[in-house]
């Protein structure tokens, strides 16, 4: 990356001019109801860590007060739960007139893309993006490296063909940390009868590599995916990690456009939809009581909380205990965006709070349904966290197999 | 260091004082993002100047202690100081003057629960916790915290405290400094007070000494930095009631909104009267209104809070009293929601309209005043007479109509929080329409005072348009006021230039 003052000034006044009337639209009401649901502003309580502040320096940008290298820090404090997006009053009620959604997610990707391009990058991403580079999946097992000829290990003895109209995607954290996650969804998927094949060389989605602003690095996996899938003629792929199913609904159509033809399944709601119609039956009682984090991307990105729900309520046995999906728009894991790359101990802060209130509730577990929540919310520690999927195998009474963890990797 | 120049005496020697004091450089943020980031609270604000307001550094502490130790500092130094909790108010509290820079104490951090004590009633808080994150903790204990601004879901205690609060349920529960008991105080010289009723903590009602209680709440951050609260618990309410009347003409709905608030039903909380050009602003700008027949120029809301055994036998009183003028009640649907989404709706608007109609971005200013009920119709015409001429002579102005809403603590019937909101093309502001705009303020607030009223009931007559009105207001008293500045603060640094206090060191 090669440093030049007078292009960064060209790359900063193209960025202002792109946001600047989405940052006045909050600048100008200015009434930050978005602060106390922010999970990292909950943490920090740093004025500079609250979307209204994301917002702010772009006004401040174009009025000559700031640049890129002066609030760099600033952006890097976000998880991209979007739940300041929807609890904007702007959102709440201009919405539906101005079809307007308040981009604060979106300001946040543009900007780390401008840190990179401007030679204002983080080490910790840096770090992490160059690693992914090489191995074309994250590196989630720390030291030790993950690699391409690894990467279908979860799937081990499930005897998963190669290719078809149907692919089931599995990178990272699922593939190679917590892969009883992938095995859970897998078995399901078989025992209903869905057919699905593996990719020939899976690649991490690139999403988190866009999170972080390397665009270019995303995009370039972007691209091996989809000429992966075209290559075995795939129709539809199936995305049980809620982060994958955003970079394939969101950042791929941008790369793509009308090209990109694919059906993009969301797991949970696939295996809703198989326990609705019979065609996966729930019959072992779990005999636990529980309550459910509603991930990020799932309910505050996407507005998907029913699913879940009713997926839990169909376990027999299983008490489970319920908060709303509006109160949870303050909750977070803490694992999104690349804030556990760059800011552990925020991540770690949110992630203890966030099972301290599921502890005060009297359950005996924790049931998620995002394997990157599933890590740092298992690291705090006062409660067991189980994935959705895994439970509802185990209640099908499908042996699972794999590892929640990276103990088995050896 | 900065691109923005330091206006007071910081420099890198104090800043390493201030690392020194709170021993975390994380809480001592001299960037340029930091500044930036606090110098603008909701209301207007000079875009065009935005460097002049700036605060040279900002400090996070954690305890009374380093707030005490940074205002030492400060009073050593001759730095100003301004507090800042969440800096959601509308006048310019949290905020330096222009040119003063200085220290920027932000609260946001001292958000703990330290003591929930059901037996007595209280609840003892740091002054960065929000009410709405307040009320979440204290619900299972069937016991709330009914201090109910707009800004509830983001507001923080401690700015409650410093600019002297309103609540939408005043009328039932109190304001801001009915609902605190007693709070420790940071003084000027860097003193840790503790203020309250005589010497208790507790205690609501005394008459020891002086009643020092009210002196510290609503003084804008002049005489000191609140650093803990004690405040009151009320029972979670079995029941709201809420009913909105449509009226085809202004006086109706004004003899309507006294017959309410004479009832003399004591869970009445609140009753809001909205005015014709109000109701012209949201038929035309607003999406979320819900249409309403031409003739409806004028709208009441009213609320209830308290037991079912109180509130189910004088709802059937608010219904009759609301129709009686001619007020037709529009519905469950209307009243529930609304009322429910009270604090959202005050954010709304994005937009407004120049004189020729066209749609522009703006920003919203609220300028508020409290004014007795007799002066309503009066004062409404001649505020938005105000506005018209400066729209007519700016393109930047737009008229947003006017709210009054009850203010009189537990006794509404005679007092009223009244607002005109004022839409401000923010982004065409410079020098010649900004001093227009503190032109129009001013005499905005000269007709309050005419009219036997005071510039402000909450929001502050801290900056220019207002602050200069503030001896002519005071009168007699503002000699008193100046004393008990000085005397507090020799040296002038707590949140120096506010409501003219400057006026007591000349």
């Amino acid at each position: 990356m090669t440093y030049s003052p007078s292009g960064d000034g060209e790359l900063q006044r193209e960025f202002v001019e792109r946001w600047r009337d989405n940052a006045y639209g909050c600048f100008s009401s200015g009434h930050k109801f978005c602060r106390e649901v922010c999970p990292v502003m909950q943490v920090t309580r740093n004025e500079n860590h609250t979307p209204t502040a994301f917002h702010a320096n772009i006004v401040a940008m174009e009025q000559g007060l700031a640049s890129v290298e002066d609030v760099a820090d600033d952006y890097v404090h976000c998880t991209q739960c979007g739940a300041c997006e929807l609890r904007c009053p702007n959102t709440l009620f201009t919405g539906d007139f101005y079809r307007h959604r308040t981009r604060t997610v979106d300001v946040v990707k543009a900007m780390r893309a401008l840190m990179v391009a401007t030679g204002n990058e983080q080490p910790g991403y840096r770090t992490w993006n160059e690693r992914l580079a090489e191995a074309h999946n994250e590196p989630v097992l720390g030291d030790v490296p993950v690699s391409q000829e690894h990467v279908a290990d979860w799937a081990a003895g499930l005897e998963i063909p190669v290719g078809g109209e149907t692919i089931l995607f599995v990178d990272c954290e699922a593939a190679f940390y917590r892969t009883s996650y992938p095995r859970a969804f897998a078995q399901l998927l078989r025992r209903a009868d869905v057919a699905f094949g593996l990719m020939r060389e899976q690649w991490c989605c690139g999403g988190p590599a866009a999170e972080m602003g390397y665009v270019d690095l995303a995009r370039k996996h972007a691209e091996h995916n989809v000429e992966d899938w075209r290559a075995v003629g795939a129709k539809r792929i199936i995305a049980p990690d809620p982060h994958d199913y955003i970079a394939f609904t969101e950042d791929y159509p941008s790369y793509f456009g009308d090209d990109y033809d694919f059906e993009i399944v969301l797991g949970v709601e696939l295996v809703a939809e198989l326990v609705r119609e019979g065609a996966l039956e729930l019959t072992r009682a779990v005999e636990r009581t529980v309550t459910y984090h509603d991930p990020c991307r799932l309910n505050k990105r996407r507005g998907v909380h029913e699913a879940p729900r009713a997926l839990l309520r169909a376990v027999p046995g299983l008490t489970f205990k319920d908060v709303d999906h509006v109160t949870q728009w303050s909750y977070c894991s803490g694992g999104g965006g690349g804030l556990p790359v760059e800011k552990p101990q925020i991540a770690h802060e949110i992630a203890r709070r966030r099972v301290d209130r599921a502890a005060a509730m009297e359950v005996d577990a924790l049931v998620s349904a995002c394997p990157w929540s599933e890590r740092p919310l298992s690291d705090a520690g006062a409660l067991e966290v189980i994935d959705l999927f895994e439970l509802l195998a185990h209640s099908a009474g499908i042996e699972v197999g794999g590892h929640a963890s990276a103990e088995v990797r050896a | 260091m900065s691109a923005v120049a330091f206006k007071s005496a910081v420099d890198e020697g104090v800043v390493e004082e201030l690392r020194a004091i709170v021993g975390d450089d994380e809480r001592v943020l001299p960037n340029v993002s930091s500044r930036v980031n606090r110098t603008r609270v909701p209301a207007p604000f000079p875009v065009h100047r935005w460097a002049d307001h700036m605060p040279d550094v900002a400090v996070l502490p954690r305890s009374a202690e380093e707030v005490s130790e940074v205002v030492k500092l400060a009073n050593r130094l001759r730095i100003p100081v301004v507090p800042r909790a969440g800096g959601t108010g509308l006048s310019d509290g949290a905020v330096p003057m222009r040119g003063r820079g200085g220290f920027l104490v932000d609260v946001k951090l001292m958000n703990e629960i330290h003591e929930i004590d059901l037996t007595d009633r209280t609840v003892t808080v740091g002054p960065g916790i929000n009410m709405l994150k307040l009320n979440e903790q204290l619900r299972p204990h069937g016991v709330f915290y009914p201090d109910d601004p707009a800004s509830y879901p983001c507001s923080l205690v401690g700015g409650r405290i410093g600019t002297g609060g309103w609540s939408l349920l005043g009328a039932r529960f109190g304001h801001t400094r009915d609902l605190v008991i007693s709070m420790q105080v940071v003084l000027p010289s860097g003193e840790i007070a503790d203020i309250g009723e005589g010497g208790g903590r507790k205690l609501r009602k005394s008459s020891t000494g002086l009643t020092l209680k009210h002196l510290f709440t609503g003084h804008q951050g002049t005489l000191g930095i609140c650093t803990e609260a004690t405040l009151d618990l009320v029972p979670r309410p079995e029941v709201e009631f809420a009913a909105f009347f449509a009226f085809d003409d202004y006086m109706k709905a004004w003899r309507t909104t006294g017959s309410l608030t004479k009832s003399g039903l004591a869970t009445l909380a609140g009753v809001v009267l909205f005015d014709e050009w109000k109701l012209r602003y949201l038929r035309r700008d607003d999406e979320a209104y819900i249409p309403q027949p031409p003739d409806v120029v004028s709208v009441i809301a009213v609320a209830m809070y308290g037991t079912r055994a109180e509130v189910e036998p004088a709802s059937k009183v608010i219904m009759q009293l609301g129709r009686s003028e001619g007020g037709r009640y529009l519905g469950d649907e209307i009243s529930q929601g609304d009322w429910a989404s009270r604090h959202d709706r005050y954010a709304t608007p994005l937009h407004g309209r120049t004189r020729d109609g066209q749609a522009v971005p703006m920003s919203w200013h609220c300028e508020d005043a409290a004014l007795n009920y007799s002066v309503l119709p009066q004062v409404r015409e001649e505020w938005h007479a105000i506005v018209d001429r400066y729209i007519n002579e700016y393109e930047v102005f737009d008229d947003w109509g006017m709210f009054a809403y009850t203010n009189g603590a537990h006794r509404p019937w005679a007092d009223y929080l009244v607002e005109i909101d004022v839409g401000i093309w923010e982004q065409r502001l410079d020098d010649e329409t900004w001093e227009a705009w503190v032109r129009c303020k001013r005499e905005i607030a000269e007709v309050s005072l005419k009219h036997g009223g005071s510039i402000t009931a909450c929001h502050g007559a801290t900056r220019e348009g207002d602050a200069e009105l503030v001896p002519s207001e005071m009168g007699s008293s503002w000699e008193v006021v100046k004393r008990i500045k000085r005397a507090l603060d020799p040296n002038n640094i707590m949140n120096p230039g506010k409501q003219s206090m400057d006026e007591a060191y000349r």
